[in-house]
């Protein structure tokens, strides 16, 4: 009896909520952060569920690959780290572009320029060091000296978004190009796993270097882990977390409300209380980060990279042995 | 409905009448055949098939590779010698603690057990971190080593003992059960004969426990060739390539073509390992021992060598158990990662944290322990029933049931996560509901990815069981279930649980299928902590990962409580 009392409640609270719109959203930002933007995005919006599933860039491709082969995508949203990826789907056509997108005082560098993805906030990659057992340094020269051997930590591109990115940046750069990562080999750094990790091995003291993320160095120092950035002197890379709807989608107005809900004065503000830098330069950065203009960013030619990027990674996985 | 032919209780014609021995056998061929063999037909097809034939050219540029050979050799070697470690550290660990008078035994086997329930890719971190420059532990002996140096596990062998060291446990509690069971007749014989002990064991006991060594074994080889965690962690530093990197290689870094190489490299995973299996099940079948359930277990007395072997065990545990541990515990207790823990520093945050703040954390738990569970008494069930089948009902039926479920055991997790997606995306046939995105895909993996784990200590089980006991019960005229129920369950129940518990420490940490298969309305633990991991939030991470062992001592800690309900010998820890 309880039983069917039971299934009718349920029932009938599955035909309420099927008045609204379940969204649902792949992402590949920390569980914490990706529950903050949800719940700021439905606070605003009650008549919109956003149903979130949380995994790495490389795993949530995989995951996407394999859904496609067997019927079709079930995401309605991703918010993922790197455009390389995202251009790779938008090039097989998997990506709706929308050119109305509010976009107003945002950098043309930030989105695609056919609009199918969108920036959503700036993160960069450089240098992290344990400031208990290793020297500041100021630029890639200073860090790879053969002192340094066997002391670096890198992420791996072929796992973590954010490294592919960097990895291109650096290849399209003519002063870096393949031999940052040769020399990252004489010195016997095998680029591993995500950043989480790289982190982890500096601030434990593992290891004395590390290739990592500034907001996420700056929230592990402010716990009062005994690391620091450096945004080298020949240039940060950095990346977008680009928002962009699946052309698969049946929900295109709710994943417009999300998208807008993002670039939004409102969810800027969010992304600054979570430790980024705002692609809005109406929004402020946040407080330990340095504002954009005195810091020198590697640009990326997302396409040019999608391009090259099977051939890169091939030679990549050739360096490190794979 | 007007004809009612034959009264109430009276004997129906067995031509209408379908056994309860064929229903069940039926049901398990329905459930392994549609969770196991089906995703392995589905990999099979993406693997070899093109859209027009055989892929003949993709598969020749895979392997010939140099790498993919060198994979393939090292994955061998790896798995072979870490299974020798694996099976000497828990042959000897079993044979102290079920032949001899040695005192304080549940407490050891207690803390030996307890290993399999951190994940590998934290056992790695731990002992890495164990043995680093910065290391709490060998810097207060001295010992820690120049910044610099290279690290002593980054190499095959820091492989081949951190996997022969993890999976040791699943050797013991394999071999206990049947090292429980062995007559012990002979060995009064021999003693009363004047061999010492060692002599016994060596003559007479290791010979008759060989079915239970072999199942134990295969066991450590299959869980060592899939062993993600500790082969990416400490194998691409030390740039040794195995098969089950190169698939999360291949699959990460060579887009839409890396699914049919990685299904491909998953096939070859699968042939070694199912080769593997089939060697050790034919040597094991040549040795089928009965048991005396009668006989008392003869205890060898260890005299003041007891003491000695004591303090080794101990010693053992000291660095197996509590290096990795403490790691963990000390990480959970800093408010950030890298600071020490002092008086000031020690914080209860990440408990906090993990405990209240966090919806999605304490979802999981849930999930992971009902799913893991549920896991458990479902197999230990069928693998009782499918054990009865292959010990005593030989057929191709039954053997292709066994194939399969050996098959779908060796795929690394990552790979039965694909398969599994690429089978049940698509809404089931005649239900029209897709169980991808619900708890229903990760249940049906984990079945799929464990049914083997539960099947062989079962199976070494039946070999010591005589068979004259459940045919006089079929003469006296019981049917199947009744049989089953009355005479075989008591025989089994002891391998059966703890087969169980070998099934529940696997599950409860299971990370490679289900970071594939979680969704938002079902998430496990294991993925949760490597999320957490990757997102910087360590101190959290570790957190989450004391409370999984908490939670899970709890469990053993109850069960021991109620063990007066339990058939005696039931509990592996207990003696």
């Amino acid at each position: 009896m309880r039983l069917t009392v039971t299934t009718f409640a349920l029932m009938l609270s599955a035909t309420a909520v099927s008045a609204q719109t379940t969204l649902t959203l792949y992402t590949s930002q920390s569980p914490e952060i990706a529950q903050q933007t949800v719940d700021a995005f439905m606070a605003k919006h009650p008549d919109i569920i956003v149903e979130w599933m949380r995994n790495g860039t490389s795993q949530l491709m995989n995951i996407m690959t394999a859904e496609q082969e067997a019927g079709g995508i079930k995401a309605d949203v991703l918010l993922v780290a790197d455009s390389i990826n995202l251009g790779t789907l938008k090039q097989q056509g998997l990506l709706l572009a929308w050119p109305e997108a509010p976009l107003e005082g945002i950098d043309p560098l930030m989105y695609d320029a056919d609009k199918t993805f969108f920036g959503t906030k700036i993160s960069s990659t450089g240098i992290v060091y344990n400031t208990q057992i290793a020297a500041p340094v100021t630029g890639w020269a200073d860090l790879f000296q053969d002192a340094n051997a066997g002391q670096i930590v890198a992420p791996s591109p072929l796992y973590s978004g954010a490294a592919l990115v960097h990895m291109h940046s650096l290849l399209q750069d003519a002063s870096q190009g393949w031999g940052y990562y040769e020399r990252l080999n004489t010195l016997g750094v095998v680029p591993e796993g995500g950043n989480g990790p790289v982190l982890k091995a500096v601030a434990g003291g593992q290891m004395k270097y590390g290739v990592n993320i500034d907001a996420d160095v700056l929230r592990a120092k402010r716990a009062g882990s005994p690391v620091e950035f450096v945004y080298p002197t020949e240039g940060a890379t950095f990346f977008t977390e680009p928002v962009a709807i699946l052309a698969g989608t049946d929900k295109v107005e709710a994943a417009h409300a999300f998208v807008s809900f993002i670039l939004s004065e409102e969810g800027q503000k969010l992304a600054v209380e979570q430790g980024y830098m705002p692609v809005d330069p109406k929004v402020a950065s946040p407080e330990g980060m340095p504002a954009l203009s005195e810091i020198k960013l590697m640009p990326l030619d997302a396409d040019r990279a999608v391009a090259e990027d099977t051939e890169a990674r091939a030679k990549f996985t050739e360096i490190f042995g794979g | 409905m007007s004809s009612i032919s034959h009264s109430k209780g009276a004997p129906r014609a067995p031509l209408f009448r379908i056994s309860s021995e064929r229903i069940v056998l039926a049901l398990l061929a329905l459930l392994i055949l549609s969770v196991s063999v089906a995703p392995m037909l589905r990999l099979a097809q993406a693997a070899l098939l093109d859209d027009d034939g055989l892929a003949i050219e993709r598969l020749t540029k895979l392997f010939l590779r140099p790498q993919t050979g060198a994979a393939i050799w090292n994955t061998i070697q790896i798995s072979l010698t870490s299974t020798l470690v694996s099976l000497l550290v828990g042959t000897i660990f079993a044979v102290i603690m079920v032949q001899t008078d040695l005192r304080g035994k549940s407490a050891l086997v207690f803390a030996f057990v307890l290993p399999l329930m951190i994940p590998p890719q934290v056992t790695a971190m731990a002992w890495i971190q164990a043995f680093s420059p910065s290391s709490p532990v060998l810097g207060l002996l001295g010992l820690s080593m120049e910044a610099g140096t290279r690290h002593p596990l980054y190499s095959k062998t820091g492989i081949i003992l951190l996997l022969g060291i993890y999976n040791a446990p699943l050797v013991y509690l394999a071999m206990q059960a049947s090292l429980r069971r062995i007559p012990m007749d002979l060995a009064e014989a021999a003693r009363a004969a004047g061999a010492g002990p060692l002599r016994v064991l060596l003559t007479v006991i290791l010979p008759l426990a060989r079915g239970g060594m072999v199942a134990a074994a295969s066991l450590a080889f299959v869980s060592a060739i899939g062993n993600f965690g500790i082969q990416a962690m400490l194998g691409i530093p030390a740039r040794v390539p195995t098969l089950i990197i190169q698939i999360y290689q291949q699959i990460n870094g060579l887009g839409p073509s890396a699914l049919l190489n990685m299904a491909a490299l998953s096939l070859v995973l699968a042939a070694l390992t199912v080769a593997g299996v089939l060697l050790a099940g034919r040597a094991g079948d040549r040795n089928d021992t009965r048991v005396d359930l009668v006989s008392r277990p003869l205890m060898l007395p260890l005299g003041r060598a007891g003491i000695v072997i004591a303090v080794l065990l101990w010693g053992y545990q000291i660095v197996s158990l509590l290096l990795p541990l403490s790691a963990l515990l000390q990480t959970s207790l800093v408010p950030a990662y890298g600071l020490p823990l002092t008086a000031e520093t020690i914080t209860l945050k990440n408990y906090i944290s993990a405990l209240f703040q966090q919806v999605s954390l304490r979802n999981a738990f849930v999930t992971s322990l009902w799913l893991t569970l549920f896991t458990m008494g479902f197999l230990m069930l069928s693998s009782v029933f499918l054990g009865y089948f292959l010990a005593w009902r030989r057929g191709p039926l039954v053997r292709l049931l066994h194939f399969g479920s050996e098959a779908a055991y060796t795929l690394p997790g990552i790979t039965l996560g694909v398969a599994m997606i690429l089978l049940f995306l698509r809404p089931l046939p005649g239900v029209g509901i897709s169980i991808y995105g619900t708890p229903w895909i990760i249940l049906a993996a984990y079945v799929a990815g464990f049914f083997a784990l539960a099947l062989r200590p079962v199976l070494s089980g039946y070999a010591q069981i005589d068979r004259a006991l459940e045919e006089a019960a079929q003469v006296a005229g019981a049917g199947f279930l009744r049989r089953m129920r009355d005479v075989i369950w008591p025989l089994i129940a002891p391998t059966a649980i703890a087969a169980a518990v070998i099934v529940f420490m696997t599950a409860i940490n299971e990370i490679q299928t289900s970071i594939l298969l979680i969704s938002s309305g079902t998430r496990t633990i294991g993925p949760m902590i490597i999320f957490l991991e990757e997102g910087g939030a360590s101190t959290l991470a570790a957190a989450v990962g004391c409370l999984m062992i908490l939670g899970v001592l709890t469990l053993m800690l109850l069960s021991t409580a109620l063990s007066r309900f339990l058939p005696k010998g039931v509990l592996p820890w207990q003696f």
